[in-house]
């Protein structure tokens, strides 16, 4: 299991540098509506996953490492909004998000490292908070 | 090494990073997402109970953007930062991403995902969580966007 999460993790960051993800400008000039590419890449990712997730749950795919699949799927809770919004405040300022911030330190870049420093902090906080209130970690996913 | 285009489209990119959350799925039964990932990477570290698959699937993120960089332009350590970069002196800029990346990771956590947890993962499988933050984050980054642009006179 740790293997395919490897070569998976490997292929997704791979992608995210090959797409320019990782570049302020190209996801401040989405966030800016001058450029759809990076909406339709995410279309296109979820309307290539979409059905081909529903087909292997329907025919009660055994997976090799981890048993019957079973895809999550969770009611909306306030949690999910309200730190939804915050998280999007942040992406604005940024302009790179969690994978693609980790790309930039990849291809080298010091001020993406200023940013990761920033999302381990954020989450640990964030963990930290949940832990003292004996709340069960955000795992959405 | 110029071995990659300047930038993969998004018709050829997009669909992969389907089949990647797909992969993960239908391989180890797991779900595609960097915050869990970031924060049991965390844990690893700090000597507490953590999921390594978790672990794993950050390191891979590691590998695979750093040899898409290589493969690219090399890996060339750089302070570029776009036009954020231009128009903000170095000294500001740094505690602005080091507190932007805290807004982030606080959100995404509190969220239960981001981009790719809730954004590619969490849609693909339709989840009524996953919709709804998607939705929010999108709204959320696109207005503020919209005010930065405002209230810098233009200029981002």
């Amino acid at each position: 299991m740790n293997r395919a999460a490897l070569l998976v993790g490997a292929a997704f960051g791979f992608l995210v540098t090959a797409a320019r993800l990782s570049d302020y400008q190209v996801i401040h000039d989405m966030l800016r509506l001058r450029e759809p590419d990076v909406f339709l890449l995410m279309a296109s990712a979820i309307a290539v996953a979409a059905p081909f997730l529903v087909i292997l749950e329907r025919r009660r795919w055994r997976t090799p490492f981890g048993g019957q699949l079973k895809v999550q799927r969770q009611p909306i809770a306030r949690r999910n909004v309200l730190g939804a919004a915050v998280f999007g405040s942040g992406w604005a300022i940024a302009g790179t998000c969690p994978v693609p911030a980790i790309a930039m330190v990849a291809g080298g870049s010091g001020l993406g490292l200023a940013v990761t420093a920033g999302l381990f902090g954020g989450i640990a906080l964030r963990d930290a908070i949940d832990r003292k209130a004996g709340r069960a970690p955000s795992t959405t996913c | 090494m110029d071995l990659l285009p300047d930038r993969l489209a998004w018709y050829i990119a997009g669909p992969l990073m389907g089949l990647c959350v797909v992969a993960l799925y239908a391989l180890a039964n797991k779900p595609l997402g960097a915050t869990t990932a970031y924060s049991e990477t965390i844990s690893f570290f700090r000597r507490r109970p953590f999921e390594a698959w978790r672990v794993w699937l950050f390191a891979g993120f590691i590998v695979g953007a750093l040899i898409a960089s290589i493969l690219r332009d090399g890996f060339s350590p750089n302070l570029d930062y776009g036009k954020l970069g231009t128009e903000v002196p170095l000294g500001l800029l740094i505690p602005i991403l080091i507190g932007a990346g805290l807004v982030m990771g606080f959100g995404a956590r509190w969220s239960g995902g981001c981009t790719s947890g809730h954004g590619l993962r969490g849609c693909s499988s339709l989840s009524p969580a996953s919709l709804a933050a998607t939705g929010t984050f999108m709204a959320t980054a696109v207005a503020v966007t919209a005010v930065l642009h405002v209230a810098t006179g233009g200029s981002l």
